[in-house]
């Protein structure tokens, strides 16, 4: 008789989540889904507001990446007032950008994973989080604390807040930066280099005990998306974005923010409100494709920075061609919190930096906009239709989990493929499942621009649809 | 609120040290959950003069915050209260040995945040209570239930009380 395993909540994930793992008769499995759970609404109750409240708005939609979605947004009502923002607003933007990304990596990786790192797959769920970690490991601890510290610590000096900062608006930002500020900023950088140091000593240190998980932690083929610089170096804010396929070679160049959704379609499965992204001359699924951490270190040629740039070299011998598994992802955040905080010092000891002129104004010279940025998880965008007042007509957003969730659904797949075997597993075994989502470090909330407080659950379902176990936890 | 940021000792300290923090909770949208932070933005400005006094205030208590409560010789935690009755004001002493039941993330309660604080920074002999208003309603909205609203003045009376012992 078939069977189904629930895993009920999946934990140390941002959002609501539930993996259900279908059994055959034999006790094979036969299939495996990542469901999310919520489903929020903004693309919809932001019809017929006001296109300048959006980016205030959008960044509601998250308290990890709030920061992205300003930016996105912020984009996209500049598209509508046709205006380019000014550099130092750009780069000031730039600045805020990257110390959300190493505030959120810091969080994915000390506080999310971590614990299934450094203490094991097979710990015991009880200690098996930061607290735990921060009594085995009390440096870590600490230097997650930290990092985490850093980037909300940029965000609410430049933002006025560490959650759902104001200061990005459409045309640049409110005010420009005073030197006391910089100068604070530049007097936490050494700490933050150290704490980056001991994350990465730590994770080799420890990497080559997982070559099981790396084999089957969704190691698969698959093609690539994220914004590249001109100069093909890792950008985060500006730009267009490239798409690379399975052997690393470019399949689409320049895909700026208004040709987006010419080129992605979405596709929707009944079991999850998150939709699936697709490269549409591919079709879907074939079309479909990983973003964030992974995506971008597959697709840029270098990092800019030189401290990443040595970590980027190492990182890429992984392979000869683009890195598949998954479990890497754990190893590109780190790479790509350093260059952050080397990005932002860089930026930083540009006197340019505390130029006044930083906000372009326009009204409605459009009636349709796009905007595009890197989140922490993959490339986020924001599309905006507007009457000839400004009033929001229409809005659809890309979210980066949602362009991960296929990669996620056979990432899972794969992995109850692996580890459950006639219908028996362990605690440990399904944590490794659920281990398997976080390595994208998805932001369920974002995907379905969803609410609430969120745990993960994962189902084992028999062919007759009866719920054999659920794993749940409180 | 930030303070000037310095390092103190070899852990990595980077906020000032001060001799009592005030930690507050709270959804400022969700009627009575809000006031935490009302009471915090009270006493931010009774004791704005006194730079013994630092207040924060954030919508949840973060793993981040043991940095904080280690640079401090007394920590208050205030917050609203499901399991009090409505507008009820208690202030009772936190165990600095806290125990967690394994799920935090995204929000700790003090006697975790308390026992993080301790396995990251070393044990430190700080003062920890909380404070709590038992919230009435936690419906969307951005005022305070009748019952909340009058106990205000109460729970600032204790609060500003819990303030002065610890500066003692």
């Amino acid at each position: 008789m078939s069977q189904t395993i629930t895993i009920d909540p999946v934990t140390r994930l941002e959002g609501h989540g539930k993996i259900t793992i279908q059994l055959d008769g034999r006790g094979e499995i036969k299939d495996a889904h990542f469901h999310v759970t919520q489903v929020r609404g903004f693309e919809r109750f932001s019809e017929g507001r006001p296109f300048y409240e959006m980016p205030s708005l959008m960044a509601r939609i998250c308290g990890i990446c709030p920061v992205s979605h300003l930016i996105a947004s912020a984009k996209a009502c500049e598209a509508i007032m046709s205006v380019r923002i000014p550099h130092t607003a750009a780069q000031l933007r730039r600045i805020l950008n990257l110390a959300q990304m190493v505030q959120s990596h810091a969080l994915s990786f000390f506080y999310l994973s971590s614990p299934d790192l450094l203490l094991g797959m097979e710990a015991d769920p009880k200690v098996r989080n930061i607290l735990g970690v921060a009594a085995a490991k009390p440096e870590l601890g600490r230097a997650g604390v930290g990092l985490r510290r850093f980037g909300q610590s940029i965000i609410e000096i430049l933002g006025g807040k560490r959650v759902h900062p104001g200061w990005v608006v459409p045309g640049g930002v409110t005010e420009p930066l005073e030197p006391a500020k910089r100068d604070r900023i530049l007097a936490m950088i050494p700490e933050a280099y150290a704490n980056i140091a001991l994350a990465l000593g730590a994770y080799k240190a420890i990497a080559s005990q997982f070559k099981a998980e790396i084999d089957v932690f969704a190691n698969f083929p698959s093609n690539y998306m994220s914004l590249i610089h001109e100069d093909e170096s890792i950008e985060f804010t500006d730009g267009a974005a490239r798409l690379i396929d399975v052997t690393g070679a470019i399949i689409e160049e320049g895909i700026t923010a208004a040709r987006y959704t010419e080129i992605i379609g979405e596709a929707v499965e009944p079991y999850s409100y998150t939709k699936f992204a697709y490269y549409k001359p591919l079709g879907y699924p074939e079309g479909s494709y990983r973003v964030g951490p992974l995506a971008r270190l597959n697709i840029v040629k270098r990092m800019g920075t030189p401290r990443a740039e040595k970590e980027f070299i190492e990182f890429r011998q992984l392979a000869a061609g683009p890195i598949e598994s998954s479990f890497y992802y754990h190893h590109a955040r780190l790479v790509e919190m350093l260059h952050g905080v080397e990005k932002i010092e860089e930026i930083l000891a540009d006197p340019r930096i505390l130029e006044k002129h930083v906000r372009a104004t326009a009204g409605v010279n459009r009636l349709e906009g796009a905007g595009q940025a890197e989140a922490p998880r993959g490339i986020l965008h924001h599309h905006y239709k507007v009457d000839e007042n400004g009033k929001m007509t229409w809005a659809n957003l890309v979210i980066a989990t949602g362009q991960n969730n296929n990669a996620m659904n056979k990432g899972v797949l794969q992995a109850a493929q692996h580890y459950i075997k006639d219908g028996k597993f362990t605690e440990g075994i399904l944590n490794r499942v659920e281990a398997v989502v976080r390595t994208f470090d998805p932001c369920l909330s974002c995907s379905t621009h969803a609410a609430g407080q969120m745990p993960l659950q994962i189902s084992l379902v028999s062919a007759a649809g009866d719920v054999l176990d659920r794993v749940a936890r409180d | 609120m930030i303070r000037e940021g310095r390092r103190i000792g070899e852990l990595g300290l980077m906020e000032t040290s001060t001799r009592c923090l005030i930690l507050a909770c709270g959804n400022t949208l969700r009627s009575d959950d809000g006031v935490g932070p009302k009471l915090a933005e009270w006493a931010a400005e009774r004791f704005r003069e006194n730079d013994d006094v630092r207040v924060v205030s954030r919508q949840q208590w973060t793993p981040d915050l043991a940095n904080d409560i280690a640079a401090a010789d007394s920590v208050l935690f205030v917050d609203a209260s499901l399991k009090s009755a409505p507008g009820r004001v208690s202030l009772n002493p936190v165990p600095l040995d806290g125990q967690s039941n394994g799920t935090a993330t995204h929000h700790m309660e003090p006697p975790e945040l308390l026992g993080l604080t301790r396995s990251l920074y070393g044990a430190k002999s700080t003062h920890a209570m909380l404070l709590t208003v038992g919230a009435g309603s936690t419906e969307l909205g951005d005022g305070f239930s009748d019952t909340v609203e009058a106990a205000l003045p109460r729970a600032r009376g204790v609060l500003e009380k819990a303030i002065l012992q610890f500066l003692q």
